[in-house]
């Protein structure tokens, strides 16, 4: 092995610490601005002996029913996650399971799907969904952030899929199951670790989806992604504001990803025996 | 129970590569059949064809005299045990041996029963509750034939099932299957391309190659009469050695002539007296080699020792033959490597001899221990 020299290893220590400052700094920045007093936010050099104060979070509840911009939040990220999951995943295994040479390809057809700009499909979208009635409610932006999302899982537990071997599910096929039931009772929770960075992605894609929900839901169905640049720029809602608004769109976020990353990554480790 | 039989069936893939060809095989009731051969050799298709994991493309096969072609794996009630062992990894070991009756909706303690009963028959009970992540190879093997045992279907159907563990464990678990078939009398197809498993396991052998079967016949038949080369290359450990040589008339006897040796035939002779001159290939076995102290005498090899490998009870004697022609044994695909490797005679010797590399040695050969190949077409005489 190859000496490594003391000098060496604080390099990149040092290195490790500038990186991670970099990027928490914006979101230290974000946190404690919810805490300053509006007159200390943008005090030159930056201070942090301020007072906390909870003044943006009352600020905050006057002004925005934040319950209800979460709960629109959390129904769209459910909704499109469940609907990318049930389509998305059966897809991705019989693409898996296909025999034909074109499965690799229409794999990553579906992958260019997602990378379609969003605003190149907004328009004929929004006229589809004023026709049918559903401009305004919560489905117009789970269906269009499903059929992105959906091609997105397609193409992830194509991979999954392909990388678990096919015994088990013939095993389970002379064990007495169905095609079907090989599948649901051995392939998905085989993939499991797949499935749950499916979700991971998912709910974090459609949370964070600004541009459709902007022009797709009104005042009832708007989320709080919506709700954050509305706080910008008028008249009195401040940056401190903002921040208190952004605790409660990035907190379940964070912790969500917490919880879940931990099945993710003992499923990727254990694999498939 | 079943009787199962392959009657003219072919195996061609998209592409037309043809991995089974017209196989006519009759695997009798409650036998152990291993299915032997080099990799490629359609054994491990043949073995998926009976378990309805591949599609047929001709002939048919029949199980119970009921035709079988289109039949869905789960209505043949055949159980099947993997080389990956193909556990399901989010189970344990009591809910992978029960997934079977499970999906067949047996009632609840008539499960727990038989999982009960299957896990002390294998030596399981106390890894009941452990996922098969924390299993040693050895155990992994085991719940792999208890979820095949707990069904008692109505044959078990096994593909290397021991290739992954490692030669001492082998061994061993070699001996149990055998045993659990006995006691079981299930109808059994054991695919290995370990020819020391399908000698010591099964009640008859099909020796396979390029998809077609090469000869079918108890484990003592095969190695006493190969009918080809490949199978007289294929079976025993060392393998064959091939010498080149000329039957001869000799006293009213057929000799072979390979070489500047000449050696009597004995029984086999009386077979090829009607070839006299004919161009032959000697299949003689390493252990039928026996070291002699005079040389040159009728009927004996002269040789020099290339090398030795010390396996304890015996030596296995690489010998280099510079008056006879010794032909490579490995007519199999997966040796292609080999042939890079100058061909040498092999004796297997006892262990209490000395023998050392560039020795040289005398052997004599039973006249009986000969093996009479046609040059041309590899078929026995």
């Amino acid at each position: 092995m190859a000496h490594v020299s003391r000098r060496q290893i604080l390099t990149e220590r040092a290195a490790v610490l500038a990186i991670t400052v970099i990027f928490l700094l914006p979101v230290a920045w974000l946190i404690t601005t919810a805490y300053k007093p509006s007159i200390q936010i943008f005090s030159i050099p930056p201070r942090f002996d301020f007072t906390p104060t909870l003044d943006q979070f009352r600020a905050v509840m006057a002004y925005f029913d934040v319950f209800s911009l979460v709960k629109s939040s959390v129904i769209i990220s459910v909704g499109t996650t469940v609907l990318s999951l049930l389509l998305g995943v059966p897809a991705g295994y019989a693409l898996a399971r296909s025999r034909s040479r074109y499965a690799s390809l229409f794999a990553y057809f579906f992958l260019a799907i997602r990378m379609v700009p969003a605003i190149a499909s907004l328009i004929p979208f929004y006229l589809m969904m004023r026709d049918i009635g559903l401009l305004g409610t919560w489905w117009a932006v789970i269906l269009i952030n499903s059929m992105l999302n959906c091609a997105f899982v397609t193409w992830m537990m194509f991979s999954y899929f392909r990388a678990l071997p096919r015994d088990m599910e013939e095993a389970a096929l002379t064990d007495g199951c169905t095609q079907i039931g090989a599948f649901w009772k051995v392939a998905v929770p085989a993939a499991r670790s797949g499935i749950i960075a499916c979700v991971l992605f998912c709910v974090m894609f459609s949370w964070n989806d600004f541009l459709y929900p902007m022009f797709l839901t009104n005042l009832d169905s708007k989320p709080i992604s919506v709700a954050l640049l509305t706080a910008y720029g008028t008249k009195d809602i401040t940056w401190g504001a903002l921040g208190a608004l952004a605790h409660f769109s990035t907190i379940p976020i964070v912790l969500m990803a917490l919880f879940l990353n931990r099945y993710f990554v003992q499923g990727a480790t254990n694999g498939v025996q | 129970m079943a009787q199962i039989v392959f009657d003219k069936l072919s195996k061609t893939y998209e592409g037309g590569h043809s991995a089974v060809k017209e196989l006519d095989l009759v695997i009798k009731d409650g036998e152990f059949m291993v299915l032997v051969g080099p990799s490629g050799c359609g054994k491990t298709t043949a073995l998926r064809v009976i378990a309805g994991l591949e599609d047929i493309t001709g002939g048919e096969l029949r199980i119970n005299d009921e035709v079988a072609n289109g039949l869905a794996p789960r209505d043949r009630d055949i159980a099947m045990v993997f080389q990956s062992y193909a556990l399901y990894p989010h189970l344990t070991v009591a809910q992978n041996i029960a997934f079977g009756l499970k999906v067949r909706r047996i009632e609840k303690d008539e499960i727990a029963r038989k999982v009960r009963e299957t896990a002390e028959l294998l030596e399981l009970t106390e890894y009941l509750d452990r996922k098969p992540a924390r299993l040693s190879g050895g155990q992994r093997q085991r719940v792999a034939m208890g979820r095949a045992l707990v069904r008692s279907p109505n044959a078990f159907l096994m593909d290397e099932p021991l290739s992954n563990l490692d030669a001492r464990l082998r061994g061993q678990m070699r001996a149990e299957i055998a045993k659990l078939q006995k006691m079981s009398a299930v109808t059994t197809v054991y695919v290995t391309h370990d020819q020391v498993e399908a000698m010591t396991m099964g009640d008859r052998v099909a020796v396979m190659n390029k998809g077609t079967l090469q000869q079918l016949d108890t484990p003592r038949a095969l190695y006493d009469r190969p009918v080809n080369l490949f199978v007289a290359s294929f079976i025993g450990s060392p393998p064959i050695n091939f010498i080149e040589a000329t039957i001869a008339a000799a006293d009213c006897a057929a000799v072979a002539v390979a070489g500047a040796f000449t050696l009597p035939l004995g029984e086999t002779g009386d077979r090829a007296l009607g070839h006299v001159g004919r161009k032959v290939i000697l299949g003689i076995r390493p252990e039928a080699l026996r070291p002699v102290p005079d040389a040159g005498g009728r009927g004996t090899i002269s040789a020099r020792t290339a090398f030795v490998e010390d396996l304890g009870a015996n030596l296995l004697v690489h010998l280099d033959v510079p008056d006879a022609t010794v032909l490579r044994g490995g007519i199999i695909e997966e040796e292609e490597d080999l042939k890079v490797i100058r061909p040498r005679m092999r004796a297997m010797v006892d262990g209490v001899l000395s023998v050392r590399m560039g020795d040289a040695l005398t052997f004599a050969v039973t006249p009986g221990a000969i093996h009479l190949f046609d040059a041309e077409t590899g078929v026995a005489l």
